[in-house]
């Protein structure tokens, strides 16, 4: 069994924040683009069972219909006959029936909507579409009616001069639409970024952990599950395809700027979209050695919050995984938690974990 | 006898009164280079010294010169300019007969032109006075005249005019090196004592030795020994610099040049040494010059620890040119192994880390500078105390003595309140102000020499636009109220950071240390206490909030190599940190509290 990313460079305007593989839609490049995705898939896929389908970008639902329309047909090259989840991100404004209609038609049950933020000010720092609270209500009911019944919503939180109050409300509003999955990001500044080039500077270290503080409390209470750093479900629908990479296990990526780890080997395509469309991939690749393996492991693994189960981590690598990682001390120390046998962060230190894994690896 | 045709003379001035121009300009005159390949400065062979526009390390040139259709042989030996290297300049001095003493047209005497006239006239040395710069527009010939007759001395007749930069006068002035300075004194019959003046590291000649042959005549083959090291060589090459090296079979007395013999340890030879041959042998040495001991002292230590060896080699290569650099091994807690480095002053101390840097490629931590005190306790007996971290416990302690030094400050006179507002602020002693003429005074005061080795040159050259220049003798210890202050982090003494310091001063530098440690050290898993403390009493004191984030919030599509390679560079970074207990330090933090301080 496997999993597939296939990423869509394309938007119809482009955030301020984003350093991702990106460029401004365009017809022409779009089709050509998709032939080049059509013929990377032929080249890669071996046939193995699928999963989980994720298409991400970029912005999926900027191409025209009858462009996703080919990019879905393009998935029936997969043997979907195990498929669990298929996730289709899109924008708000780009849903309506006869897309969602579309999607369905294609057996993708779960959807991925860039909210970021209901605040009008903050959308315009971002660079994105405002919409009223009203307006992305109805989106969702008609989500809902056309039977998504697993949405994901994702959240922007801590930008330059964002207000306690406004995370609130942010999140108030986010509750109300009840969705199945919610992701929140807090802005990092990227190079070669609007924002960089602007010169903003992040939002305080301490106003970021208290937000993320709230986030965490707030979503809790209301009967998500806060199951990776940045990531909450209600039961039963935490996201399939994230927890491959997290658990570490393969997958495909597809698509310009796209990653996969196939065989051992970690690779990115290139993130020119000219060389992409003459099909020229320039993938790089790493072979990933056992010690390399161990660490990955361990890096995604401890994201989850429940951790990694060290029976099945000795099994899966031969060793003892304290002889491999200096787990003792970080646990006396209770950076790390170990609880039967998952060894997982210390929840409250989770937000400094890279502190931790430092340690670690 | 005398070695009638040999001339050797030093030029010695102020920092920019254009020396290193004037010997452009003998040497072009004299034919040593041609025009063409004439590259500024020529002497200033260290890029650190065409840079900063002075000269640290000697030179000599060999250069011929006809006068009344006699060819003579003068040597030019190089001399820096800077209070620091007034120790290089008495070395230079040792090889000749006669000095130099260049004084620009428009700056008239400076700081350096007195303690550079006292060095020459110390060795007995014939002096010729020049104002050079005269083709400047604001040259101001009979001003300078008159200060060289009314505070120095000299003849109105002896002074030459001239400019190095267009070269009128330049030949008048050779005139004058062969008619005034006089020819050294030959004893080539008796046993061969040579004096060695300076050193360096060659990677195929090993080391090479610039000698003043005083008595006798060194041959190649001959064997030589070292009368302090004992160490005994063959000679393999010598020569003279024209500046292009000239190999020859000889050198006899009067003569200046270099002698090879494929010395590898560098620790065989001593700047100041002399140098005899066996079979005309002497064991009485040639007076040697004034040694000059260190005056500030600074820990240097590897970056990495693994550099301890090479940053060894560096400072011994370092050493070989420049006696007056001392080291010794020391362990700091929060810096590893390292060195305890003198040096004569703070721009010493500057132009051997750079060169560490640059030509030995080595990542150093230098600690702060720190004078040698006397530290007398209560039980009558003496410490003398280089290093902060020897100063015995407060309660032990009868009195502390520190060095003091005696200023030549040599500035217009409108600048002497701002002057003496420094000198008041740095716990200076006003002795008197002597006017040179009515625009221009030379002020004295006693200044403790630790105040002096952190900022005070840069305050005074702020202070008064550059228009100030500054030397001083050492003369003596004084008593003083002086305290140790550590700094603390969560509790652990930070020893490399321990300094001596002036009680009233301790308060305004403990905080101010605290508050820089705060900026640069980066926030760990938990909180952290800066304290600075006198014994147990803390005077300053800061914190640091603990790390509330260090997570990658996002994993764009399953880019994971990404995650991995920031978390990597994390890696790098934390292992040029330093550990203070659980504390991680970056090295830059010893180098930040290093600058003076910018809270003034």
């Amino acid at each position: 069994m496997i999993s597939v990313y296939i990423h869509i460079p394309f938007c119809k305007s482009i955030c301020t924040y984003c350093d991702f593989c990106k460029v401004l839609y365009q017809k022409d490049w779009a089709v050509q683009y998709l032939k080049s995705l059509n013929q990377e898939i032929t080249d890669r896929y071996m046939g193995e069972e699928v999963r989980t389908i994720y298409i991400g970008g970029g912005t999926p639902s900027s191409l025209s219909l009858k462009e996703i329309e080919y990019l879905l047909l393009l998935t029936n090259i997969f043997n979907k006959e195990y498929l669990e989840e298929f996730t289709f991100e899109c924008n708000i404004e780009d849903i309506n029936e006869e897309l969602l209609l579309l999607l369905k038609k294609f057996n993708v049950n779960r959807l991925s909507i860039g909210i970021e933020s209901f605040d009008e000010e903050n959308l315009l720092l971002m660079k994105r579409k405002y919409h009223t609270f009203k307006d992305i209500e109805e989106k969702i009911n008609l989500c809902r009616k056309l039977e998504f019944n697993n949405i994901n919503l994702d959240l922007i939180y801590a930008l330059p001069g964002e207000k306690m109050q406004l995370l609130k409300q942010d999140i108030k509003y986010l509750l109300k639409l009840n969705p199945e999955h919610i992701s929140t990001y807090s802005l990092m500044i990227e190079d070669n970024t609007f924002l960089s080039y602007q010169k903003i500077n992040s939002i305080d270290e301490d106003i970021d952990a208290k937000m993320y503080e709230y986030i965490t409390k707030k979503l809790t209470n209301n009967n998500y599950n806060h199951y990776e750093v940045s990531n909450f479900s209600k039961k039963g629908y935490e996201s399939k395809h994230n927890l491959v990479y997290w658990n570490n296990q393969e997958y495909y990526g597809f698509g310009c700027g796209a990653s996969g780890y196939i065989g051992g080997i970690r690779y990115n395509n290139t993130r020119s979209l000219t060389s992409y469309i003459k099909g020229n991939l320039n993938s790089s690749e790493e072979i990933i050695s056992k010690q390399n393996n161990m660490e990955y492991e361990l890096i995604l693994g401890l994201r989850k919050l429940e951790g990694i189960n060290i029976d099945e981590f000795n099994q899966k690598f031969n060793v003892h995984i304290e002889d491999v990682f200096p787990i003792k001390p970080l646990l006396k120390n209770k950076d790390l938690i170990l609880k039967k046998n998952m060894l997982s962060i210390n929840p409250k230190k989770i937000y400094i974990m890279n502190e931790i894994l430092l340690k670690l690896v | 006898m005398q070695n009638k045709n040999i001339r050797n003379f030093s030029i010695i001035a102020h920092i920019d009164h254009g020396k290193s121009t004037l010997a452009d300009r003998i040497l072009e005159i004299t034919g040593a280079v041609s025009k063409r390949e004439m590259k500024d400065q020529l002497l200033d062979s260290m890029d650190i010294e065409r840079e900063r526009g002075i000269t640290i390390k000697l030179n000599t040139v060999k250069l011929n010169y006809t006068y009344n259709n006699i060819t003579y042989t003068l040597n030019l030996i190089d001399t820096p300019g800077h209070v620091d290297f007034s120790y290089e300049v008495s070395r230079s001095l040792a090889a000749c007969e006669g000095a130099v003493l260049v004084v620009d047209a428009a700056q008239g005497i400076e700081a350096q032109t007195l303690a550079n006239l006292y060095l020459a006239l110390n060795q007995n040395l014939k002096i010729i006075p020049v104002i050079n710069k005269i083709d400047l527009p604001n040259a101001d010939i009979p001003k300078v005249k008159k200060e060289l007759i009314d505070v120095l001395g000299f003849k109105e007749e002896d002074i030459v005019l001239c400019s190095g930069k267009t070269g009128e006068g330049v030949k008048e002035l050779l005139d004058k090196v062969v008619e005034y300075i006089p020819a050294p004194e030959v004893h080539d019959e008796k046993p061969t004592r040579a004096l060695i003046y300076d050193s360096y590291f060659d990677s195929y000649k090993g080391v090479v030795l610039l000698i003043k042959v005083v008595d006798g005549v060194i041959n190649v083959k001959d064997k030589i020994k070292m009368l302090v090291t004992n160490k005994v060589f063959e000679v393999t090459g010598l020569g003279v610099k024209t500046p292009k090296e000239l190999n020859l079979n000889s050198l006899s007395s009067g003569e200046v040049g270099f002698l090879s013999g494929a010395i590898k340890d560098i620790s065989s030879v001593h700047v100041g040494d002399t140098i005899t041959v066996i079979g005309r042998e002497t064991d009485i040495p040639l007076e040697g010059y004034a040694l000059v001991k260190p005056m500030v002292y600074s820990g240097i230590y590897p970056i990495e620890a693994n550099k301890y060896e090479a940053l060894k080699e560096a400072l011994n290569k370092l050493k070989l040119n420049d006696a007056s650099l001392t080291f010794e091994p020391v362990t700091s807690e929060a810096l590893g192994f390292g060195f305890h480095t003198g040096f004569l002053g703070l721009l010493h101390s500057e132009i051997i880390t750079t060169r560490l840097e640059r030509e030995f490629n080595l990542d150093i931590v230098v600690t702060s500078p720190t004078v040698v005190y006397e530290t007398y306790l209560t039980d009558g007996s003496l410490v003398i105390v280089d290093n902060p971290s020897k100063m015995p416990p407060r309660e032990k302690i009868s009195m502390i003595k520190e060095p003091f030094i005696y200023t030549n400050i040599i500035a217009p006179s409108s600048c002497v309140g701002s002057i003496m507002e420094l000198c008041q602020d740095k716990r200076g002693i006003y002795k008197n102000i002597e006017y040179i003429n009515d625009t221009r005074v030379n002020i004295h005061y006693e200044l403790p020499l630790s105040e002096v080795v952190y900022d005070f040159y840069d305050k005074l050259k702020s202070r008064t636009s550059g228009y100030a220049s500054f030397d001083y003798d050492i003369i003596g210890y004084k008593e003083s109220d002086l305290v140790k202050m550590d700094i603390l982090l969560n509790g652990n003494k930070v020893d490399a950071l321990s300094m001596i310091i002036y009680k009233d001063f301790a308060y305004n530098k403990g905080r101010s240390i605290t508050k820089k440690l705060r900026e640069v050290i980066p926030r760990q898993m938990f909180q952290v206490s800066i304290q600075a403390s006198i014994g147990s009493k803390v005077i300053a004191r800061e914190d640091i909030s603990a790390m509330r984030k260090n997570v990658l919030a996002k994993c764009y599509g399953g880019d994971i190599t990404r995650k991995r390679k920031l978390l990597e560079a994390q890696k790098e970074g934390k292992k040029r940190m330093k550990m203070i207990g659980k504390v991680e330090v970056p090295s830059e933090a010893f180098l930040k509290l290093l600058g003076s301080d910018d809270d003034e």
